[in-house]
């Protein structure tokens, strides 16, 4: 009994710092924003949440998430495949120290300095935008700009790539080599063994990375901010929202994006959580 | 054999080609971000027999000298430090005290220390907009109000990392084994719990260190002055300079980070910054 009532005295003194911490900066002001979104104007309502995805605001919602599924699916699988390209390499020595930091810089501090490296390469006056005409192709010819769909999915690749590298490393080091070797003294062919044994084992991992991934580019805004991006997005409607909150009712949409954006990645969090739920079954042992 | 090993040699420069590509991508934004800041020479003007010539570094000097951006970094060093703080001193006795004490608890423990992810900067910044700036005006006006808001989104991946250093350690193995033998608890912490979780300590303030230099959202929408913010203001009125301190300040960070996960690992170390 001593034991237990010890036990919960410990667990209380770094539970308690903990939720007032959270509670006071994390779900506070997430209430409160929850709250005036179900109350426009004062008293209880879903004007303001259904205004909230109609019209621009459906749009905005449409774009970031076709933007955020395509920058998810594409950095997914090429940060899968270089996850996998490396694994085992171990010249050069540099290599992992390299992709390790390299990673965690351009996924984490990305942002600001990103946008100002792409205006550089594929902007009107970008290296590459340059190097191309010299080609004879102009890239506004296909309707490629640097502020557009695709050119903001390009730039967004450069987070989500070492995002899903990072992510995707310990699931793929989880892959035994002894399966390999014993599915392949079986008979298999490599194809084989990779459609049977290694995709399989990686799929649950996989698909919560690019979950992860989908949210990454769904809530990042300040490449599109500082690109200027001619995108109609959530989080750029959020800024227009915030700065202009002197029209009475602006507020309230503002809250109610920033509602609908919390359901839609509480969701996604769940379903991450259940994959990787089946992922570690395998991982391990 | 030798169709298999024809197959292998074709899927080695299958590799190599994926490689170079992935990294001509990475690399070719940063020489092109370089050429813009170092080279005083227009790219409508850029000729192959002009390749060498107009490269000074005084985009960057000036950048660095600027009194905004120097008292801008100070701030940001601050909110750096401090956040990392912070989040170690609520998030370390919570990953112990979960771990060797209440291990049932961990699954509520590590779905709250994930609630931060699922409510993000240009989420935040609403509910901070519609609370704080009113409540509390005194509050926002400092710069360093960031720090518990940094803070907080540092605490998924510090609370994975914490929660699997204590794990790859056996940390309730040697707690018990430790206080079976006679050492008080203060003694088990500092000097047996404590000193192995250094890996994950210096790898989430790694990455903490990243995400303050990078956050733009809240700090931008709140007004305050970081360097990030700093940055876009100053790549506003001097484009080369603004670009100059940007690849600086990028590769500054992964220098030091490239340092710290050597270190690492020749002490035998991982540093998995994974984030899930």
């Amino acid at each position: 009994m001593g034991a237990f009532l010890r036990g919960n005295r410990l667990g209380l003194i770094v539970a308690v710092p903990f939720s007032a911490f959270i509670g006071l900066f994390l779900i506070y002001p997430s209430l409160v924003v929850l709250f005036k979104a179900l109350t426009p104007g004062g008293a209880f309502g879903l004007s303001a949440m259904t205004r909230a995805l109609s019209g621009t605001y459906r749009s905005g919602f449409i774009n970031s998430a076709w933007l955020s599924l395509a920058s998810a699916v594409i950095g997914g699988a090429i940060g899968l495949a270089l996850a996998l390209a490396v694994k085992g390499m171990t010249r050069p020595r540099w290599l992992h120290t390299i992709l390790d930091s390299w990673s965690a810089v351009a996924s984490q501090l990305g942002g600001v300095p990103l946008a100002f490296a792409f205006i550089a390469t594929i902007g009107t006056q970008g290296l590459l935008t340059k190097l191309l005409m010299q080609l004879g192709v102009d890239p506004a010819n296909f309707g490629l700009s640097i502020s557009g769909f695709w050119g903001l999915v390009f730039v967004y690749l450069y987070f989500q790539i070492p995002l899903m590298f990072l992510v995707m490393t310990p699931a793929v080091h989880g892959l035994r080599e002894t399966w390999r070797e014993a599915a392949l003294i079986l008979g298999a062919s490599p194809l084989q063994y990779w459609r049977s044994v290694g995709l399989p084992l990686l799929l649950p991992a996989t698909l919560g990375g690019i979950l992860l991934l989908f949210v990454n580019a769904f809530t990042a805004y300040s490449t599109a901010a500082v690109l200027n991006a001619s995108l109609n997005i959530v989080p750029l409607q959020i800024r227009f929202l915030l700065q202009g909150n002197v029209i009475t009712g602006e507020e309230d949409l503002a809250n109610a994006i920033v509602t609908w954006v919390i359901i839609l990645l509480l969701l996604t969090l769940l379903l991450v959580t259940l994959l990787q739920r089946r992922a570690l079954r395998w991982t391990r042992s | 054999m030798t169709s298999q090993a024809a197959a292998q040699k074709r899927s080695h420069i299958f590799r190599a080609a994926f490689l170079i590509l992935i990294a001509g991508y990475f690399a070719l934004p940063l020489l092109a971000m370089a050429r813009f800041a170092f080279q005083n020479v227009p790219m409508a003007l850029l000729t192959p027999e002009k390749l060498l010539t107009g490269w000074s570094a005084a985009g960057l000097q000036t950048a660095l000298t600027d009194p905004q951006i120097i008292s801008a970094t100070w701030t940001s060093i601050q909110i750096v430090v401090l956040s990392i703080i912070l989040n170690l001193v609520i998030l370390v006795p919570l990953a112990i005290v979960t771990e060797v004490r209440n291990p049932a608890l961990r699954p509520i423990i590590t779905a709250l220390t994930l609630l931060p992810w699922v409510i993000p900067p240009i989420a935040l910044v609403v509910g901070v907009a519609a609370t704080f700036r009113i409540a509390a005006p005194w509050f926002l006006a400092s710069n360093l109000s960031l720090v518990p808001f940094y803070a907080l989104w540092a605490m998924p991946f510090t609370y994975r990392l914490l929660d699997a250093g204590l794990r790859a350690i056996n940390a309730r193995t040697l707690y018990e084994a430790a206080r079976g033998m006679g050492a008080s608890f203060p003694a088990v912490m500092l000097r047996v719990i404590l000193p192995n979780m250094r890996s994950s300590m210096i790898a989430s303030a790694a990455l903490t260190t990243a995400l303050v230099l990078g956050e733009f959202a809240f700090a931008s929408l709140l007004l305050k002055s970081t360097l990030p913010t700093e940055m876009v203001t100053f790549e506003r009125s001097d484009p080369r300079g603004g670009l100059a301190l940007a690849l600086f300040v990028m590769v500054f960070t992964a220098v030091i980070l490239g340092l710290v996960v050597r270190a690492m690992r020749r002490r035998g170390l991982t540093f998995h910054a994974s984030g899930v």
